[in-house]
């Protein structure tokens, strides 16, 4: 089953883990994608670039309106994820519970859907 | 000349006893599986074109034998550089296969095969992809595109199965005959999950997912031969074999999925339901009873009934009762409440429905409570289905489930709005889901 773990950041634990001091937080993580990429259970991963770099696009009216910046202000950003394949959902929260920004912000951990179903 | 289709079959045959042969010899499982490999993969270049050789099994054992000690011969170069006194058991490297050895292997070095594939210190995921690389004879490629991960992904996850079983000093033999029943367990329900993995596939862009179901059949088969005298290994070929015989009927033209109860049985395949049923009927006179044989035996009671409502759920109840005895899982109480609702009415069966809700295991899945949906339908509480539907929906992790689930629910429904209550209140954003 796969999931995916949505890392999120605030404009703090940004600044802290592109510094100095967070160094050792980024090889924290590199550890852990590690583990995961030779446990055979990391199918993909990216970091986002900081959400100014954002665009926002809707269609209204079969218009396209396209602004800069995200969709809303808010305290907490989408700042990267993970997709996990594994067994359960708890051992996918076992993995965000031990991602070191977790320390800071908090991730979600949702199952991806499946396009088997099962019919009787 | 073979075409290659016909090569790649000959290869996935010869596989696991290339691969077993070479592993009793020498004992080395995950040096022998890398030979293996390269063996097969030198065969599917020349094979199609040079043609197929006289014995092509001695061919695969030569060359992987081959591999094998231009492994062990560097590993010992390496060894000696780092001053360690090595003793490895390699072959006589001027050795060649003797015609002798085109003969099969030995029935149990693939079964011992399976059993090293499904052994319990590897998670299922590393049990499955090396037995469908091992014993199926599938390229990593080939079983990445059917669990729909990258290559790169799978590919570590066979090597990391094959290290484990290097580090925990596992060797290459059956299991002791104290053991055997338990690891035995492993092996079918590794099979299970493999075919469950490609039935519950639906067709179109994921082809390849559902050629796991055939695969897992073909391993089956294969199990089966070799230990025919095993009721649950028979049980399990014709559990997969009466239920994929329903695969052409399980989805709609436009990829919905299609229930059991409404199926066109006329696309049912008809060859495939009376081997399973030759198979379960023979099996079940010869005792002992066991979970795979009863599964079979209630996907027989529906492959005899030429329409859903012609079912023998009498038969089902009690072989429920049966399984429930000898297996307990809340998964087959919930069917079993199914089947109850069929022979004494939804009351019944809701009530059973309900000695379930405790159950952590079942807590918040959505089958539970697509069968409370549905059984509350029965019973003519179109709200309350309507509400368990929805229930059902927003739980359901897969797609064609969470369609059909939606849809259910949107025929119960009235010109009132369809949410009330806890569901509603503790997740007010999601009133608005189906319009979205």
């Amino acid at each position: 089953m796969k999931y995916l773990l949505m890392i999120y950041d605030n404009p703090d634990t940004r600044e802290l883990f592109f510094s100095d001091e967070g160094r050792s937080l980024m090889a924290e993580m590199d550890a852990l994608m590690n583990e995961l990429r030779l446990s055979g259970e990391l199918v993909s991963t990216e970091a986002l670039a900081d959400p100014p770099n954002t665009k926002t696009v809707r269609v209204q009216n079969g218009v396209p309106v396209v602004t800069d910046g995200p969709l809303a202000e808010a305290k907490e950003h989408f700042g990267g994820y993970l997709v996990v394949d594994c067994e359960s959902i708890e051992r996918a929260t076992e993995i965000a519970v031990r991602w070191p920004s977790a320390r800071y912000c908090p991730l979600e951990v949702r199952p991806i859907m499946d396009t088997g179903g099962a019919d009787g | 000349m073979r075409s290659e289709a016909e090569v790649e079959r000959l290869l996935r045959e010869l596989a696991p006893r290339v691969l077993g042969t070479l592993a009793r010899q020498h004992d080395r499982f995950d040096a022998c599986e890398d030979a293996v490999q390269e063996a097969l993969l030198a065969a599917a270049t020349r094979w199609p074109t040079e043609g197929v050789p006289e014995h092509p099994h001695a061919w695969l054992i030569g060359v992987a034998r081959r591999r094998l000690i231009d492994e062990v011969r560097s590993e010992r170069a390496r060894r000696r550089r780092e001053e360690t006194v090595a003793r490895l058991h390699a072959s006589d490297p001027s050795s060649v296969p003797g015609p002798d050895e085109d003969r099969p292997a030995e029935h149990d070095d693939t079964l011992t095969l399976l059993f090293l594939c499904c052994h319990p210190v590897l998670t299922p995921a590393s049990q499955l992809a090396l037995a469908l690389r091992a014993v199926g004879g599938l390229t990593t490629a080939q079983i990445a595109h059917a669990f729909l991960v990258p290559e790169a992904t799978m590919a570590q996850r066979i090597s990391r199965a094959k290290q484990t079983i290097r580090a925990s000093g596992i060797s290459f033999e059956m299991p002791p005959e104290a053991q055997r029943a338990d690891r035995m367990r492993v092996v079918l329900h590794v099979l299970y999950l493999v075919f469950n993995e490609g039935y519950t596939a639906t067709s179109g862009p994921h082809l390849q997912r559902t050629e796991l179901a055939d695969e897992a059949i073909r391993m089956t088969y294969l199990v089966h031969g070799l230990i025919p005298s095993d009721g649950e290994v028979a049980g399990l070929l014709a559990l997969m074999l009466l239920t994929n015989a329903r695969r052409a009927a399980r989805t709609a033209l436009d990829g919905s999925l299609v229930l059991l109860a409404d199926q066109d049985r006329g696309l049912w395949d008809r060859a495939a339901i009376d081997e399973g049923l030759a198979l379960i009927s023979r099996t079940l006179a010869r005792g002992p009873l066991g979970p795979y044989q009863l599964q079979a035996a209630i996907a027989a009671v529906h492959a005899e009934a030429p329409r859903a409502e012609e079912t023998d759920w009498r038969e089902i109840v009690a072989l429920y009762e049966l399984l429930e005895r000898i297996a307990p899982s809340p998964v087959f109480t919930v069917n079993h409440a199914v089947a109850v609702a069929m022979v004494r009415g939804p009351a019944a069966g809701l009530e059973l429905l309900a000695s379930t809700d405790a159950d952590d295991r079942l807590a918040r899945h959505h089958y539970l409570e697509a069968v409370r949906a549905r059984l509350l339908e029965m019973a003519g509480d179109a709200a309350a289905a309507r509400h368990a539907y929805r229930l059902a929906a927003r739980r359901a992790t897969s797609l064609p489930e969470r369609r059909y689930l939606e849809s259910k629910a949107a025929r119960l429904s009235t010109p009132t709005p369809a949410l009330g209550g806890r569901q509603a209140a503790a997740n007010p954003t999601r009133d608005t889901w189906p319009d979205r």
